[in-house]
């Protein structure tokens, strides 16, 4: 079987998080009770006129500023016609001429390289209402009419399912940190397209084009992908062609099934909308943009690592925008970041899970996080003993060592004390003696442990590791 | 009791001074358009409404001169809780849950709305033939069209049943139906007027506008509906100015233009003999007229035709049977209830524009036709606009003839469009034009005159028209009432 | 010039609006379209303008409306101006294929 080189493009919608719709001042929400956010407006009423929601100008330069798109100046919106049921004045407005950004990239790592999705064109327009085949019937929810949307359009630029689901991975996470959309696939609030063809060689034309429309989630992005580039090779093997046409993901036959053949361009009948005139973009407004822009993913993640984060916490902080955001404002101070990530996404996270909480609910100021990372670093709380005060320490306002204090703890910092203990457990474990003499670190690991149990876990780990090693070393 | 043909002030002083109350004027109104019933002039009466807003204006300080006036609204002007038709089988049972804005501005004036006039289905066509509810007939004669597509509205005030009336103007729908009925009527700079609450025909060219018996109960009721309208992004915003200020000044020194093609054979040599006229009585008095050359006049009608009929394939696209008006029973399918919904709901006329219409939208025709007309329009918009660097106003005939029979012919599908040939140039621009009656032809038609302005010039043709109204003092009264001054 | 369309053409351009058209009126349209559409050929004739376009004669920039709520519709409203609804729902006959969404 010939090897074909497969070619993506992508286009995603992703609804943007304003209060209000696009071109109403209707609630731009989700989950409400059927046609109850809607205004004479969204259902197109007769001598409805649109306006246009600022919010909606500003999500949409932020979008195009953090996918590296160049932002037009003068802009005007196009009339996309076509009857259908969703489509309320059975047109939609977007912008077909002039798109808001355009010529812009969003870089993956694809088998430890770094490529560039190069991103067509990104542009504004309503989304449609919502429809729900019943039988005989179809029901019409308008809620979603008029939700402000970006569609972002990629170059054919992909060669992978793998590649789609890496920009996809990319885009949603820098979308969603940003605060341009909740990125949701699963409520729709992000939808994906795919547009899959194969050729035999880089210096072959294009082959003919199928468009997955609406696939549910990023996995599936990827098998639709994938089946479609195995349906056609088939097809090419069998010497058969196809036409252009429009599939979708049918996820209990996980295959691609055909919606409808392309037999012609699809007739939009675009022209200029006379309701809206040109919209312009100053200066002033990216730089007022660009300066609610935090710090993207990328540049957080090396952050954490250059100050001694691991890797995988470094990507667990970074999912958790809140902790994250958190994280961000302790990076000026001399701490072990180590411990604080640790501590944030061990049992901090787990509290904050628990009590279905947001960290900047707790009592947990910058100030005296930082006291508790210490106390943890110099041995004073072992792992035991945070488990005990956390909840105090995460719900109250009292100093971390008032709450030692107050919890009673006592952990056993006597060196005297403490060597007394080791010098007996070495003593009962000579085979653990003879296993570290020989180099194996796993002893020391052991007999650490036979510490903390004896002392049921109040010796300062710190110093008792410190006696221990210079004991074993005598 | 005949209170409406006394002027606005006069009828101010009576109500303020208690001698009349506003529901006089109301029960007046309803008289005389039942009387007139046989003019069709409107589609619905607000009998019931009107009575009681009346009633509840007696608690009310006569705060404006417009205060309790009766007003006629055309039916493509949406008006809460008031069924508004568009003269259209597919609307004639809609009744909106919301205002336009300029019927926002006539309440907040307290001014009353008596009913919904009559006009062509969806405003298009020239006569208001095209209505479901039949047509109105000219007051001047029975056996003429009234025009169109504010029809109604120009019989409504030729007929002298009120003093106020609006209309739409997308390409001359105000301005030829006042010609043919001996009224003014005024159609202002795009953007002065709110578009909100009008039903869209083609939203590039679409403007509300007063028709009045005369120039200066013109003036004040265009000041009463202009205001820059934040539900509609192309409303001007334009601080208030009362255009009735240049009402009374001479015009001595003011330069005026007549464009070559509007004085050419297309028009009825008794038409271009009256406007001769005009402008000998205008020079008489120290205004300086000339003959000039304004490219691309001849060419309005082609762009109106792609650009009007393009944009209304669009905004007619939304009547589909599902969220308001009308639709098929028991649809067997989607494309059924539309097909079907727009088969049944719309006349021959609409058929056949939003077909055309969407015809010149499809495919590449969108670039060979209806981009070079955007062009093209630009060009002619800076042709106009040119010759007002050297001149204050344009004048011109409005029609090339006077109203003709209602038993003419309808199956030419350009007679609708050629009977605007005069007026269409000033929607493609966006400019202000007025019409004022003139005179009358030999059969006792009125003759109407066409003034346009310079972008927001209003009050300027104001002043233009209030001087040959009063010169030529005409009696405008086709039942040869008291006359109005 | 022709002087009329053919019924195919006229068939195509009554799909893109939507309307149902009988037998007869076919015929008639035939003629009355070509006729409009030989008015907008003049189109061609007209020379020596320049590329800008004029999309509308507007007058300001487009302004823009904050982004904060105002009045919405009750449910009742929407529906008791819709033809057919059921529930909270419009309804219309099946649409078979998911469509051409945003």
């Amino acid at each position: 079987m010939t090897n074909y080189i497969p070619t993506i493009g992508v286009e995603v919608h992703v609804e943007l998080k304003t209060k209000t719709k696009i071109f109403s001042n209707s609630i731009n929400g989700y989950g409400e009770m059927a046609n109850s956010l809607t205004n004479v407006v969204d259902l197109g009423y007769p001598g409805t006129l649109p306006t246009l929601n600022e919010e909606v100008l500003n999500l949409a330069i932020k979008a195009a500023t953090v996918l590296n798109c160049k932002i037009r100046r003068q802009m005007h919106f196009d009339r996309k016609n076509y009857f259908y049921p969703d489509n309320p004045k059975n047109y939609q407005i977007t912008q077909f001429d002039t798109p808001i950004g355009y010529d812009g990239y969003v870089e993956i790592e694809v088998d430890g390289k770094t490529k560039k999705i190069e991103i067509e064109e990104m542009h504004i327009e309503e989304d449609t209402c919502k429809s729900t085949h019943r039988g005989t019937k179809t029901l019409l929810d308008f809620n979603r009419a008029g939700v402000p949307l970006i569609e972002i359009v990629t170059k054919p630029c992909m060669e992978s399912s793998k590649e789609a689901k890496l920009y996809l991975e990319k885009l949603k996470e820098l979308l969603f940190y940003c605060d341009i959309s909740d990125c949701k696939m699963e409520e729709g609030s992000m939808r994906a397209d795919a547009n899959v063809s194969i050729r035999k060689s880089e210096s072959d034309p294009f082959g003919t084009k199928c468009e997955i429309k609406n696939i549910g989630s990023i996995s599936n992005v990827g098998l639709s992908i994938e089946k479609e580039i195995i349906r056609q090779q088939a097809l090419l093997e069998r010497g058969e062609t196809f036409k252009e046409q429009t599939r979708r993901y049918d996820d209990k036959l996980g295959d691609t099934v055909l919606m409808r053949v392309k037999e012609t361009g699809n007739d939009y009948r675009y022209f200029p909308e006379p309701d809206i005139p040109y919209l312009y973009v100053t200066d002033e407004r990216i730089e007022r943009v660009k300066e609610d822009i935090p710090m993207l993913p990328n540049e957080r993640r090396k952050k954490y690592m250059d100050l001694g984060v691991s890797e995988l916490n470094a990507n667990k902080l970074v999912q958790n925008r809140s902790l994250s955001d958190y994280f961000n404002t302790l990076l000026e101070e001399k701490i072990n970041f180590k411990i604080a990530s640790n501590l944030l996404l061990g049992d901090i996270a787990a509290y904050l899970n628990k009590h279905e909480k947001n960290i900047e609910n707790t009592t947990l100021t910058k100030e005296r996080f930082i006291d508790l990372i210490n106390n943890v670093d110099d041995g004073t709380l072992t792992s035991k003993n945070l488990k005990d005060i956390l909840d105090t320490v995460l719900d109250n306002n009292l100093s971390i060592k008032e709450i030692i204090k107050e919890s009673g703890i006592k952990n056993i910092t006597d060196d005297g004390a403490i060597r007394e203990i080791i010098i007996k457990i070495i003593n009962d474990n000579p085979e653990s003696v003879k296993d570290y003499k020989d180099g194996k670190d796993r002893a020391i690991k052991f007999l650490m442990g036979q510490v903390m149990k004896e002392t049921k876990g109040s010796a300062n780990p710190k110093i008792a590791n410190e006696i221990l090693t210079s004991e074993l070393n005598k | 009791m005949k209170y409406l043909d006394k002027s606005i002030k006069e009828i101010n002083e009576l109500l303020k001074n208690k001698t009349i109350k506003p529901i006089d004027l109301v029960e007046e109104a309803f008289e005389k358009i039942e009387k007139n019933k046989d003019l069709n002039a409107y589609i619905t009466l607000n009998k019931e409404q009107a009575l009681k807003d009346a009633k509840e204006l007696e608690n009310i300080e006569v705060d404006n001169i417009l205060f309790g006036l009766p007003i006629a609204v055309k039916d493509n002007i949406v008006t809460k809780d008031l069924l508004t038709t568009c003269a259209s089988h597919i609307l004639d049972n809609f009744t909106p849950i919301y205002d336009a804005t300029v019927v926002e501005k006539l309440k907040e004036h307290h001014m009353i709305i008596i009913g919904k006039t009559n006009m062509d289905e969806f405003a298009m066509g020239s006569s208001s033939r095209t209505s479901y509810f039949g047509a109105p007939k000219n007051p001047w004669n029975k056996e003429k069209i009234a025009g169109g597509s504010s029809g109604g509205s120009a019989t409504t005030i030729a007929a002298h049943d009120v003093l106020f009336a609006l209309g739409s103007d997308t390409g001359g729908s105000i301005r030829q139906p006042a010609s043919y009925c001996g009224i003014v009527g005024m159609k202002p700079t795009y953007g002065r007027v709110s578009r909100y609450g009008l039903v869209a025909f083609a939203s590039s060219l679409d403007q509300i506008g007063p028709m009045t018996r005369n120039v200066y109960e013109n003036a004040i009721l265009l000041n009463a509906i202009v205001a820059s309208d934040e539900k509609d992004l192309t409303s001007a915003r334009k601080e208030k100015e009362d255009f009735t200020r240049l009402i009374g000044e001479q015009i001595r020194g003011m330069k005026i233009a007549v464009p070559n093609y509007f004085m050419s054979d297309i028009v009825d040599i008794n038409i271009r003999e009256k406007i001769e006229e005009i402008i000998k009585l205008l020079e008489q008095k120290g205004a300086v007229v000339d003959y000039i050359d304004v490219k691309y006049l001849e060419n309005a009608v082609t762009l109106y035709q792609i650009i009007a009929m393009g944009e209304a394939s669009s905004n007619l696209a939304r009547f589909d049977g599902i969220r308001y008006g009308h639709a098929k029973e028991n649809p067997e399918s989607i494309t059924d209830l539309y097909y079907g919904t727009r088969q049944e709901g719309f006349g021959q006329e609409v058929k056949r524009r939003i077909m055309v219409g969407s015809y010149l939208l499809s495919g590449e025709n969108a670039k060979t036709y209806y981009n070079k007309a955007l062009s093209i329009r630009d060009d002619m918009k800076k042709a106009l606009e040119k010759v007002f660097e050297k001149y204050d106003l344009i004048i011109g005939p409005t029609t090339t003839t006077t109203a003709y029979n209602l038993t003419d012919s309808m199956d030419d599908p350009r007679k609708s469009f050629m009977d605007d040939v005069l007026v269409i140039p000033v929607n493609m621009a966006g400019l202000p034009g007025l019409n004022i009656p003139v005179g009358f032809s030999k059969d006792k038609m009125p003759i109407g005159m066409q003034i346009i302005g310079n972008a927001f010039e209003e009050a300027k043709m104001y002043k233009l028209a209030s001087f040959i109204e009063k010169e030529l003092n005409l009696d405008l009264n086709p039942f040869g009432g008291e006359k109005n001054d | 010039m022709k002087d009329k369309l053919s019924k195919e053409e006229v068939m195509h351009v009554a799909e893109l609006a939507k309307i149902k058209i009988s037998e007869e009126e076919v015929e008639k349209y035939q003629v009355e379209l070509k006729q409009l559409l030989n008015d907008v050929e003049k189109i061609n004739d007209v020379k020596g303008y320049d590329e800008d376009i004029l999309i509308a004669p507007w007058t300001d920039k487009t302004s823009l409306r904050k982004d904060e709520r105002g009045i919405m519709l009750q449910p009742k409203e929407v529906l008791e101006n819709a033809p057919r609804h059921s529930g909270n729902y419009i309804e219309v006959p099946v649409v078979i294929s998911e469509g051409e969404g945003a």
